[in-house]
């Protein structure tokens, strides 16, 4: 019984829990970064570690020792509770992602709703805590990345829920492990509402062409321009999390999960997978120009909610 | 939201300005409605500078004007000087300004092009547009010596030649940059989400155009067949046929194209200039005290018509000498594009005129009630200066 409770205790916080995820997150952001810069012919990050490996985390510590700023005009409150929230958020919701098993470490009937709370949540934390920053800036950014959130929400949940279909359940351990032993990957099955997921990411992400909650030429850093010190280093971590979170989703999701093959651990199965999404993601964030806000709403209710309810009309046709 | 504005403050300090200068925006919503502009922000007091300088001395003053147009304000600056001493440069040095002039043309453009393509977000376009503009700051270190501020040319003449070893690495230079516009200009045409962005967006109509006075790119974007190179030719643009690049798009695509287009135009003007190019001297020595008179000056640099006024009282000082820069020009029409636009455009739009405040700035005291407009010189301004830290 203790040793059941300590096992649990040390999954929690060092595998696959806050610090497997934490270090994974850094990793995935040198990973992001290096990838980007040598699609765009520049060299990335070269100085902290081997091939600058350590430089996300050396951001991270040094922004924690700067100064720490809330502007005269600021509710303080959300101004303090946004960049938990941001880092919060994400680091429970990958919680009930299977990532070293094929059973999450908290899985319940119903946690693909609570994903979906939590995304929902998050965009929602980012509205309040620019638009309660007291800056023109960070306010038309909030503002911007509630737009879109109308944009993207439906087809997002549309797309979430489809995989949920087949599988007969709502519980993400479920799903995946129905996708490795069927051999019926989400991606096969229901290649548009990957697509559709994708993109729906790239929005939740605020990565190009759909950054424009934080369109540094226009509204210099959107939302987070308030973000000093502490705070920042917070969103920034949060950031990188989500990052995992959104791979994780789409491998758990669409890729299925974690599995054993042969007698390589179900980990690094997921590791490679999730890699090789992280990477579809930055390949994509490098191919375009940013959008505007109109055409980002049209644009998704024009084709992008079209295409996941085919998908979903499609998916209840078939079983 | 009628009645409901927002003000929207873009610079002094923004990450779409590379230079401060202010724009007040008065935003509904996303739309912009109304437009202030600020200048002044870094004035130099270059204009006064001059004139405690000998003619020579502000040859490398106007070099210092403006840190992309170089050559094109020492060449203003010394054709005016020249036309004051009544001489004419050699043949061959006249071509060699041509050819200087067309590589800052080429450099110039491909960053303007860069700075645009990071306005809108692509920063991977910028990346690579800025990877090959380095052939061409090569090129200008070749010919000259020097990568930025090139100081080839010299009252007179010009400071160095070129023999037939760099010609050769010119021409191969050349053909690297050629292809790559090209490229780029294939690949601009048809990405989506470029033309999203810069396809009716901040239109400025042909009569608007010629109504604001706009010069350069920005005007040739607009249907307005306006070029020094071609209305009042200088060095030897006279001695080489080349195109003027019209677009009628109006818009900030246009003003992609026009440049892009003009790269290419420009490395056909070096290769002709190259071919034609005459032996003999390069520069020819003057005299350091002028005659009494009175000169103006224009070239075409990257942005626009570029102007000097240049007059002399007999010493080896000027009286007094004007500049005019292009985006100074520009500024009306800038304001006319940006109205009606939406927030998201402003940076795009601002870009697309190449704006380069610091070449601008001047102090200019507009007085409301009196409805007057004095141009300050330096002394004047450290007078008000003191005065006024001593009311504080």
């Amino acid at each position: 019984m203790v040793s059941e409770a300590l096992n649990f205790v040390l999954q929690l916080l060092i595998f696959p829990g806050f610090l497997f995820i934490i270090c994974l997150a850094f990793f995935s952001e040198w990973v992001l970064r290096k990838f980007v810069a040598r699609i765009q012919n520049r060299m990335g990050p070269t100085y902290t570690g081997y091939g600058g490996v350590l430089q996300p985390f050396a951001d991270f510590i040094k922004l924690l020792g700067k100064e720490d700023i809330i502007p005269a005009f600021a509710e303080k409150s959300f101004f303090t509770l946004t960049p938990l929230l941001c880092l919060a958020l994400p680091l429970t919701a990958i919680f009930v992602l299977p990532i070293a098993d094929h059973q999450a470490l908290i899985s319940f009937e119903g946690d693909l709703i609570f994903l979906a709370f939590t995304f929902t949540m998050l965009t929602i934390m980012v509205f309040l805590g620019g638009f309660l920053s007291g800056s023109i800036f960070s306010m038309v950014g909030g503002v911007r990345a509630a737009t879109q959130l109308l944009g993207y929400e439906i087809p997002f949940l549309l797309v979430l829920f489809g995989p949920a279909i087949p599988a007969s359940s709502l519980s993400i351990s479920k799903i995946s492990m129905w996708q490795a032993q069927n051999n019926a990957w989400g991606l096969w099955t229901q290649p548009i509402g990957f697509g559709v997921l994708v993109i729906c990411l790239l929005a939740e992400l605020e990565l190009l062409p759909f950054d424009i909650p934080e369109a540094e030429t226009e509204i210099v850093a959107g939302w987070n321009v308030e973000f000093t010190g502490r705070r920042l280093a917070l969103v920034r971590l949060g950031r990188d999390v989500e990052l995992v979170l959104a791979s994780a989703i789409l491998v758990d999701l669409y890729l299925g999960g974690p599995q054993q093959v042969w007698i390589i651990p179900p980990i690094v199965i997921f590791l490679v997978k999730m890699f090789a999404c992280l990477l579809l993601i930055g390949y994509l964030k490098t191919l375009f120009a940013r959008f505007r806000i109109d055409q980002v709403l049209s644009g998704m209710w024009k084709y992008v909610i079209p295409a996941a309810m085919i998908q979903f009309i499609i998916l209840k046709l078939i079983w | 939201m009628s009645g409901s504005t927002i003000k929207i403050i873009i610079g002094p300090q923004h990450p779409a300005l590379k230079e401060p200068e202010r724009f007040i925006l008065e935003t509904e919503g996303e739309y912009v409605v109304d437009v202030k502009v600020r200048i002044g922000y870094i004035h130099r007091g270059i204009e006064k500078a001059m004139e405690n300088r000998t003619y020579l001395q502000g040859l490398y003053l106007s070099e210092r004007v403006c840190g992309i147009c170089s050559d094109a304000h020492t060449t203003c600056y010394v054709q005016g000087v020249e036309e004051l001493l009544g001489i004419e440069p050699p043949p061959r040095s006249r071509f060699i300004r041509v050819i200087v002039a067309e590589l800052e043309r080429i450099h110039s453009h491909l960053l303007w092009l860069g700075i645009a393509a990071h306005e809108i977000g692509f920063d991977t376009l910028f990346m690579y547009v800025w990877r090959d503009r380095e052939v061409v700051m090569d090129l200008l270190e070749l010919v000259s010596g020097n990568r930025v501020n090139y100081a080839i040319n010299t009252i007179g003449g010009v400071r160095r030649d070129l023999n037939n070893g760099r010609i050769q690495k010119m021409l191969k230079g050349l053909k690297i940059l050629e292809d790559r516009t090209k490229e780029y200009l294939k690949m601009i045409g048809r990405e989506q989400t470029v033309l999203k962005r810069t396809v009716n967006i901040g239109n400025l109509s042909k009569s608007d155009a010629i109504k604001y006075g706009a010069v350069g790119p920005t005007a040739r974007a607009s249907g307005v067949k306006r070029d020094v190179r071609v209305d009042d030719p200088y060095a030897a643009y006279d001695e080489i046929s080349f195109n003027v690049i019209v677009e009628d798009g109006c818009d900030c695509l246009a003003r992609i194209m026009v440049r892009g287009r003009e790269v290419l135009e420009s490395i056909h003007i070096i290769r002709e200039a190259l071919k034609k190019m005459p032996d003999g001297e390069i520069r020819v020595r003057v005299k350091p005290r002028i005659p009494p008179a009175e000169a103006l000056s224009r070239v075409e640099a990257p942005r626009g018509e570029l102007l000097y006024y240049i007059k002399s009282n007999g010493t080896d000082k000027p009286e007094r000498c004007k500049i005019r820069t292009p985006t100074l020009a520009n500024i009306p029409s800038l304001c006319k594009m940006l109205v009606g636009g939406y927030i998201a455009d402003v940076p795009i739009v601002l870009a697309g005129i190449d704006p380069c405040f610091a070449c601008m700035d001047r102090v200019l005291i507009i007085d409301k009630e009196k409805r007057k407009a004095e141009v300050w010189t330096l002394d004047m301004l450290r007078r008000y200066g003191r005065e006024w830290y001593q009311k504080r």
